[in-house]
């Protein structure tokens, strides 16, 4: 079957490789797009989500992780007093200020508990034991703090609210959405250096249910003992987490926004490039009706045509998208594009080139045939 | 049954906004197997609509055609396609050959369209090519051929699938006169051959020499036949 449809494609190079650009470029701003959303946005929740607890007790109407307000930490035997709760623990989230060598103050995000150990926090430990930040005045810091704080190794110093501490630790991909960077430090240690806030109260109680036991059941005890606290699910409070940056800053709305122009783009591109050779194909298309075929062949190498730009477009663009997230990677950005996301920017870039294609089918479907007489 | 086309008071206007202009006013010719008709006439006088409605690529406004011995319902376009695909061969002035596909391929397409596909398909517009001589050539673009070589092309597609009637618009318009004259002593060659039917419009008055009739047609009439 001799293939027309590809020949005539790749029989003018220049007008494919336009056709191929504009759909590459459409699905690269689409992953780009979303990639660097979905990064952010991950960065709003990342500890949440890694961190062991099947429910977070917060204080009431608290928008996102990182701006806790802070509650006694006794309500914390109340949670533990409660049948199905297998273990739970005191968590601090706090705002405090770093020294840094070169005499500036930067700020940190504090996350204390009393033993990380228990709940995978931090989830990925590079240098130094979690169990030691129980024996001093040390803390753990994640890597990404480089980019702001400057080069830092085990066994630094650094001074944050004015006292000496030892970097004993260094831990990967712990961010927050603020771009502060985040320390990890003994739950007591953290109260001492900010007594005035943080004696005697804590931001969050992390716990974890006994096997078999009723989340719901255990989560309207708790509401009941602590009438003046939200309780959330890990994944209601990953969300809410998300929701707050999404709806505060407008981010989601830039995405759709650059999104869609990038669609449009798409389209535009296509169609016009897809039009055009339609129109300069259009006595070819004459003569496969006067040998015989019919408009619908004439759509099946359109369409075909369509199709192949789709896939090689799809296939052009994502490696672009690979490319620049190798690029924004250095830059301390994450593009995180998830395996659902893929399957519908392809079937979306198929979509696209069809659409685009339908304006010529139209028009193929109006040949006047004796367009084959005309010289 | 031995009439390929019979063409019965082909009548056709064209419309211009509320002005209707009568092209042909009522049009007949039958072509018997084997036969070769040459239909002259000045530009404009209807000639090549005439040549596309019984092709089957125009509808004609009134009138009855027949091809095969079927008749022909205007009004249902797959029946137009069908016949096309099975009975009518074409050969165009500008040869109207796919630039993208070989020459071996423009043969081998247009049987894929009449239904023949894969190794067969292949075989068969070898076998063509080789009867206009161009089985040497089978894999030049047709950018690559010269115009006479371009003509054997299109007539070797013409040829695919076999059909009862070929229908050719000023074929040697664009070749230079040695060539125009090989072109139409293959046409004639081929078409005697296998008992096709030929109707070719033209205003070369070289064609006559391979016609078995002359028709013309002026101010939509056929005016006279010899």
């Amino acid at each position: 079957m001799v293939d027309l449809a590809l020949k005539t494609l790749l029989h003018d190079k220049w007008r494919f490789a336009i056709t191929l650009s504009g759909v590459a470029f459409a699905v690269t701003l689409v992953f780009v797009q979303l990639g660097l959303f979905m990064g952010l946005l991950g960065n709003a929740s990342v500890t949440i989500r890694h961190l062991d607890a099947d429910l977070w007790v917060i204080p009431k109407n608290t928008a996102n992780v990182d701006f806790a307000n802070t509650f006694p930490e006794a309500y914390l035997q109340r949670v533990r007093s409660i049948p199905g709760v297998a273990r739970a623990d005191n968590l601090i989230v706090y705002f405090m200020f770093m020294t840094l060598p070169s005499g500036a103050r930067e700020t940190v995000e504090v996350y204390a508990m009393e033993d990380f150990t228990r709940w995978n926090l931090p989830w990925h430990v590079e240098e130094g034991k979690l169990e030691d930040l129980r024996r001093g005045p040390y803390i753990f810091m994640d890597g990404s703090a480089e980019k702001r704080f400057g080069p830092f190794a085990v066994s630094d110093y650094r001074e944050v609210q004015d006292r000496r501490l030892k970097i004993i630790g260094r831990t990967r991909d712990a961010l927050s959405f603020t771009t502060t960077p985040l320390v990890f430090m003994d739950y007591r240690l953290a109260q001492s250096m900010n007594s005035q806030m943080l004696n005697g109260r804590t931001s969050y109680i992390v716990l974890k249910l006994a096997p078999g036991a009723d989340l719901e059941r255990v989560r309207s005890e708790i509401r009941r003992l602590l009438p003046y606290n939200d309780v959330r699910t890990r994944q209601e409070w990953a969300q809410r987490s998300e929701n707050y940056w999404v709806e505060s800053t407008g981010l989601g709305l830039n995405m759709y926004l650059t999104v869609f122009l990038g669609v449009l783009v798409g389209v535009v591109v296509v169609t016009q490039t897809l039009y055009t050779s339609t129109m300069e194909h259009i006595r070819e298309y004459g003569t496969v009706k006067a040998i015989g075929g019919g408009n619908a062949d004439i759509y099946r190498i359109i369409g075909k045509q369509a199709l192949i730009a789709a896939v090689l477009g799809f296939a052009a663009g994502a490696l672009q998208a690979y490319g620049v997230g190798m690029l924004v990677e250095k830059l301390g950005l994450r593009l995180t594009v998830p395996p659902i996301a893929i399957a519908a920017t392809f079937a979306g870039a198929i979509v696209l080139c069809l659409a685009a294609a339908a304006i010529s089918f139209y028009k193929v479907a109006r040949i006047d045939p004796a367009i084959v007489f005309r010289s | 049954m031995n009439n390929v086309l019979e063409a019965r008071d082909i009548v056709k206007s064209y419309q211009e906004g509320t002005v209707a202009t009568p092209v042909l006013k009522g049009v007949s010719l039958i072509l018997k197997r084997g036969e070769i008709v040459s239909l002259e006439g000045r530009s404009g006088s209807g000639k090549t609509t005439f040549l596309s409605i019984v092709g089957c690529i125009l509808t004609p406004g009134g009138g009855r055609l027949a091809i095969d011995g079927q008749e022909i319902d205007m009004k249902r376009p797959r029946q137009l396609t069908a016949t096309r695909k099975k009975s009518i061969g074409f050969v165009f002035q500008q040869f109207n050959l796919f630039p993208a596909l070989s020459a071996l391929e423009n043969v081998e397409y247009a049987l894929n369209i009449k239904g023949v596909k894969g190794r067969e398909a292949r075989r068969k517009a070898q076998e063509v090519l080789e009867t206009v001589g161009l089985g040497e050539r089978r894999n030049a673009l047709p950018r690559d051929l010269s115009g006479g070589q371009k003509q054997r092309v299109a007539i070797a597609r013409a040829l695919a699938g076999n059909p009862s009637l070929l229908l050719a618009d000023e074929p040697t318009a664009n070749l230079d006169s040695q060539v125009g004259e090989q072109v139409l002593g293959m046409f004639r060659d081929l078409a005697k051959r296998d008992n096709r039917a030929l109707l070719i419009v033209t205003h070369d008055p070289k064609v006559r020499s391979i016609a078995d009739r002359v028709a013309k047609i002026e101010d939509g009439l056929l005016v006279g036949e010899g």
